[in-house]
């Protein structure tokens, strides 16, 4: 085992030929398998046969543009065979002639094959201690030229491999070759998965519940989140892919919870398109796990997906130097209706990636450009080390939060600032919104709507909650279960009960359904005074409202023209079907909607002198926290593991090594120079 | 340090480079002036396998990673391209077109360019391949390890941690491999799983192996003097922040310091 | 020909190049020219072919993924066609995805069915690959160095466990990563600006190979 090992020599101890002395290592390969002696020509049937059962009929499979005058090496062999052995060059016959008789060669035969041993050498080829597949086993292409070579010289083949074998026993003593190798893996999976079947494998402390005095940054950041209000807005960068989703998933709910939390609409970004549609199933989950209390959040309402920024750093730079341009255009490439002049109307930029160089792109290229709002980093574990420099280094990165275990913690921190109060249910009478009364004046064409200005000047008092008179809306359940209007993606389980956000057509006059959130765009059809509709989106003003058809189409009205109002998703299918519902009062079925009842006709987040939201507990409280336990200590039982595989292997190779057993200069010695 | 200050160095930095460069190439393509490379082990493989590669008809594999033109990774792209030349016209006696393979798209034509360029034979489009980032980019390949059994794999560019996948499973198959990133965590990972790797400023340094340029060869001789004027500011600092913190200028005593750092630094000069 | 059009590709990089460069050093930076009257105007003129010129490329680098898509239908078509079932497996699912995607109205669910867990599930195998990697590093590397790695990860993994008894390994793992490995990893990134740069300048002089032909 340990001198160098020889693939040749390999088989020939495997099949316990006899070895002739002062012999070459290809007459002794040649001289493996016993042939007759004298046998006159070159067997080329057998060869045509065993191409043929290996399915390698190659010369069949001859290119059809190839010009008659280029003759492929498989034609010349052909027309080889039909030639005497006499044609063969001198040596080559004493070759043979020995390679068939090994025990008797000629005078003759020494003289000529002279010095062409020498020229023969086999080259030696090692095996390489610890890979499964040898380096030297041979392509198939190789296989395919030793087998002609052994052909032409008569010579005897090694044994036939099975198709597709190419290994080679593993020589080195301590490799992890391919048995050990997949019983490590198995043990560490079912080692990792121990934690998930019993509570019994609980190995090492969960993180603290409180922030860590020694990473002031850590609660900082938190502090900046917490800090905003109903009429801040939060840039949320998502910055990492699929793969990462395991790790940052955690860290970027919590995030969206908290700002949701805090009444804040997030701005959502991205440099990855990927990222992209990833956060609307973020956003889509948080929905489901508050559909039982009644709260859904709604794009382009609750919050903005923005367009993909391409180019990577430069389209960061770009979100900086064209932001008014960026936020006006969401990720389905309609219109938001935001419209900031700069950066500076942001008030926190978080930022979560699993990239050390991203956050680094991120202070430099944005935030630095920012004057009030720093950078909340929230990183993988293993970005974390290198984007720390960073976020020591730079005065634009507030702090950092990275992986499952700063996860934990800010999700206890989070539990214990909101769980403490319980969540008071406040309706919001919105029909008595004295605003909407006013606009009642407005003209009725809604095609005056796309010009009209912002409501900054109007705030609008009645959106204040209030005290709440009206029971739950959850303990009306439908008495019917029509289906859903939409091929929305919320849970058919909690369809039902879910509230959804309508609106009813008060305008006396008909009332246009446009394919856009602008009067330039197509009518898609006319509805009548009170027709209902849900609501799926709103502009970023607020001005239009997306609705959903009742034949699965989307469109837009000018939300001037209708009331607002939420109602259970079976209520608002039981008014629909049933015609003598068609009062509002009956079905519609206020409640606290008030966070996601933007209001009717104004943004929310332009009115500064606007109430405050905040305080929805119900995204923080009503969150699976399961799995949380169980993951943390899957991951120290894992990184015990591996620490014990990387120790026992090292040691095992380093004591290799020692004894000169694994030299890794011997691995590729002999073949590689 | 304001950012006028920051962007009247950057300018100078960049305008003393370029004087540099100038007067490097002005020596070093001059015959018989030319200095000698620095040994990098990677860069020896070259030969070995782009012969291996003739001799077994088996395509060498060169990947970009993600180095994306038009984004930060464009210098290490370009200077990729400049070391994916020089290997694939090593190799251009085999019948088995080398594939390169990335995972910026805007990077898919300067490879093709690249192919093209160097392999100068016909029917290469498809052996430069854009495959979508990260994970998803080190399992196909993976895959393709298979398929079309390269004979070695040079990874050079820009690499995360995916880079391990790739690496185990090139090393599984006996497929020797040359691995850089100018990310930390896919150089850790080049470090710990490849057979040969290079590190940090090594990756620009291809076009200084190309014997028939001797351009190449004056810009890393820049490199090269740039990093040596680093290393010296950064032990002046040291060696002036040790003295401060002794609270005394002790000058044998920094001397000693100094002459130790010398030492260590020749030592460590001559083992690479 | 050939030389001449190297030439011109050679003198349009440079140019560009360089008006790129001076229009984001010198552009909206008034401090520059001595914030007297003129110099804000002068200095916003500056920055605006550095603008042009950088939005450019991002258009550039949004349509690259059309030329990207292409490649790999075209590699994929061509491997179906000599019968590799997985590039098979590619086409179909990248026409199935299209379909769905399509009638369904932006419908991403297919993302969250797939992609993430078969991505995640690639990461949990790079665990694994790191971890029996990092268990022959010293028989790949059988010298101080690979020995130094190898000390480093263990020390460095062992912080990263939550037990109490590690507590002292964890504050020597702090030590680590917050001087040698922080020193050492600022090093690289060093190395790799400098290569970056020297590599800038090369292209910027337009002694890139894809400039000269």
């Amino acid at each position: 085992m340990s001198e160098e090992f020889n693939w040749l020599e390999y088989v020939e101890h495997e099949e316990s030929a006899p070895e002739p002395e002062r012999r070459g290592r290809l007459s002794r390969l040649l001289s493996r398998r016993p042939c007759l002696p004298g046998r006159p020509r070159l067997r080329l049937p057998r060869l045509r046969r065993r191409f043929r059962l290996a399915g390698l009929a190659f010369w069949r499979r001859r290119p059809k543009d190839s010009a008659p005058e280029q003759e492929s090496a498989t034609s010349l062999l052909d027309q080889r065979a039909e030639r005497p052995l006499e044609d063969l060059d001198e040596r080559l016959q004493f070759l043979r002639e020995r390679s068939i008789s090994p025990s008797q060669p000629s005078a003759d035969a020494q003289q000529a094959l002279y010095e062409v041993d020498d020229v023969l050498v086999t080259p030696e080829i090692a095996q390489k201690p610890g890979g499964v597949i040898s380096a030297g086993a041979l392509s198939k292409a190789q296989r395919q030229q030793v087998e002609l070579l052994q052909d032409i010289v008569g010579g005897a083949t090694q044994a036939e491999e099975p198709a597709g074998r190419r290994f080679l026993p593993s020589q080195a003593l301590f490799s992890l070759s391919a048995a050990p190798r997949m019983i490590a893996a198995a043990a560490l999976l079912a080692l990792v998965s121990l934690p998930f079947a019993s509570s019994d494998f609980a190995v090492g402390a969960l993180p603290p519940s409180e922030f860590p005095e020694e990473r002031p940054g850590f609660a900082a950041v938190y502090e900046a989140l917490d800090g905003l209000t109903g009429s801040d807005f939060a840039l949320v960068a998502l910055e990492y892919g699929p793969a990462a989703a395991g790790e940052l998933d955690s860290l970027a709910d919590l995030v969206l919870r908290h700002v949701f939390a805090r009444g804040v609409k997030p701005l959502i970004v991205s440099s990855n398109p990927i990222a992209i549609a990833h956060a609307r199933n973020i956003i889509r989950a948080i929905n489901r796990s508050v559909a039982g209390s009644g709260i859904s959040l709604l794009p382009g309402y609750d919050y903005h997906i923005l367009r993909f920024l391409p180019g990577g750093a430069l389209g960061i730079r770009e979100l900086n130097e064209n932001f008014a341009d960026v936020v006006k255009v969401s990720a389905k490439g309609i219109s938001t209706g935001l419209q900031l002049d700069s950066l500076d109307r942001v008030k926190s930029i978080v930022l979560i990636s699993d990239s050390a160089e991203t956050v680094r792109n991120w202070a430099e290229q944005v935030v630095a450009a920012s004057d009030n709002a720093p950078l909340l980093a929230f990183t993988s574990y293993s970005a974390a080390p290198i984007a720390q420099v960073y976020a020591d280094a730079s005065a634009e990165i507030l702090g950092l939060v990275f992986g499952y275990r700063d996860a934990y913690t800010y999700g206890e921190e989070l539990q214990a600032s909101f769980g403490g109060v319980p969540p008071a249910p406040a309706n919001n009478q919105s029909s008595a919104d004295g605003t909407r009364d006013s606009q009642a004046n407005q003209p009725q064409e809604a095609d005056a709507m796309g010009e009209r200005p912002q409501a900054t000047a109007e705030p609008a008092p009645t959106e204040t909650p209030l005290p709440s008179a009206t029971p739950p809306p959850t303990a009306t359940p439908a008495p019917t279960s029509t289906a859903l209007p939409t091929a929305t993606d919320l849970p058919t389980a909690t369809a039902t009960l879910e509230t959804i956000v309508i609106v009813e057509v008060r305008s006396p006059q008909q009332v246009r359904i446009r394919r856009g959130p602008t009067t330039a765009d197509d009518i898609l059809r006319l509805a009548q005074t009170g027709d209902t509709f849900e609501v799926i989106g709103a502009n970023g003003d607020g001005s239009w409202y997306q609705i959903a058809l009742a034949n699965g189409l989307e469109g837009w009205i000018a939300a001037f023209l209708v009331d607002e109002g939420r109602t259970t998703r079976a209520a608002f299918e039981a008014g629909r079907a049933s015609a003598s519902a068609r009062s509002p009062t009956e079905r519609v079925v206020l409640e606290r909607g008030f966070l996601l009842s933007l209001g009717k006709n104004g943004p929310r987040f332009y009115q500064a002198d606007a109430p405050i939201l905040s305080d929805i507990h119900e995204f923080v409280l009503m969150r699976d926290r399961s799995q949380e336990a169980p993951r943390l200590e899957a991951m120290t039982l894992g990184t015990l593991a591996a620490v014990l595989l990387i120790v026992v292997g090292n040691v095992l190779s380093a004591f290799g090594a020692l004894r000169g057993r694994a030299d890794p200069n011997d691995r590729r010695g002999s073949f590689d120079d | 340090m304001d950012e006028t200050t920051l962007q009247v160095y950057s300018v100078l930095f960049v305008a003393i480079t370029v004087v540099l460069v100038y007067t490097a190439r002005f020596f070093q393509t001059r015959p018989g002036r030319r200095r000698k490379q620095r040994q990098l082990d990677g860069f020896e493989r070259i030969p070995t396998w782009t012969t291996r590669s003739i001799e077994s008809n088996r395509p060498l594999h060169l990947s970009f990673g993600g180095a994306d033109v038009g984004g930060e990774g464009t210098p290490a792209a370009l200077a990729q391209a400049e070391f994916f030349h020089q290997v694939i016209q090593g190799a251009k006696a085999s019948d088995a077109t080398p594939i390169v393979t990335m995972s910026a798209p805007a990077t898919l034509p300067l490879g093709q360019a690249t192919l093209r360029r160097a392999w100068a034979k016909g029917g290469t489009a498809a052996r430069a391949q854009w495959i979508p980032p990260d994970l998803a980019f080190a399992g196909a390949l993976t895959a393709s390890m298979d398929i079309d059994e390269p004979e070695a794999h040079i990874l050079a560019g820009r690499f995360g941690p995916e880079l391990a996948l790739m690496l185990d499973g090139a090393n599984r198959r006996g497929q020797p491999s040359l691995a850089v990133s100018d990310r930390l965590d896919g150089q850790a990972v080049a470090y710990a799983l490849a057979d040969h790797v290079l590190i940090g400023e090594e990756l620009y340094a291809a076009p200084g192996y190309d014997s028939e340029d001797g351009r190449g060869h004056g810009d890393t001789a820049v490199l090269d003097v740039w990093r040596a004027l680093i290393i010296a500011g950064a032990s002046v600092l040291l060696l002036l922040e040790f003295a401060r913190r002794v609270a005394l200028l002790n000058w044998t005593l920094v001397l000693a310091a100094a002459a130790i750092l010398i030492v260590l630094g020749l030592f460590f000069s001559r083992r690479r | 020909m050939r030389r001449v059009g190297g030439g011109m590709s050679a003198f349009v990089a440079f140019a560009v190049g360089v008006a790129t460069i001076l229009s984001l050093l010198l552009g909206d930076n008034p401090a520059l020219f001595g914030g007297q009257a003129g110099s804000e105007e002068l200095a916003r003129r500056l920055a605006l072919p550095g603008d042009v010129l950088l939005r450019l490329v991002v258009i550039v680098v949004a349509l690259s993924i059309v030329i990207g898509v292409a490649n790999l239908l075209f590699v994929h078509v061509g491997r179906a066609a000599r019968g590799a079932f997985t590039s098979a497996v590619v086409l179909a699912s990248f026409a199935f995805t299209i379909y769905w995607y399509v009638s369904r109205r932006g419908d991403t669910s297919l993302l969250e069915a797939v992609q993430v867990p078969i991505e995640s599930a690639l990461a949990a195998l790079l665990f694994l690959s790191l971890t029996l990697g990092g268990a022959r590093i010293l028989q790949k590397r059988a010298d101080i160095w690979g020995l130094l790695f190898v000390v480093v990860a263990v020390i460095v993994l062992l912080g990263s466990i939550p037990l109490a008894e590690l507590a002292p390994v964890k504050a020597l793992s702090d030590w680590l990563l917050a001087i040698p490995v922080s020193a050492g990893a600022r090093a690289i990134l060093l190395g790799i600006a400098l290569g970056a740069v020297v590599a800038g300048v090369r292209a910027l002089l337009g002694q890139d190979r894809a400039f000269r032909g």
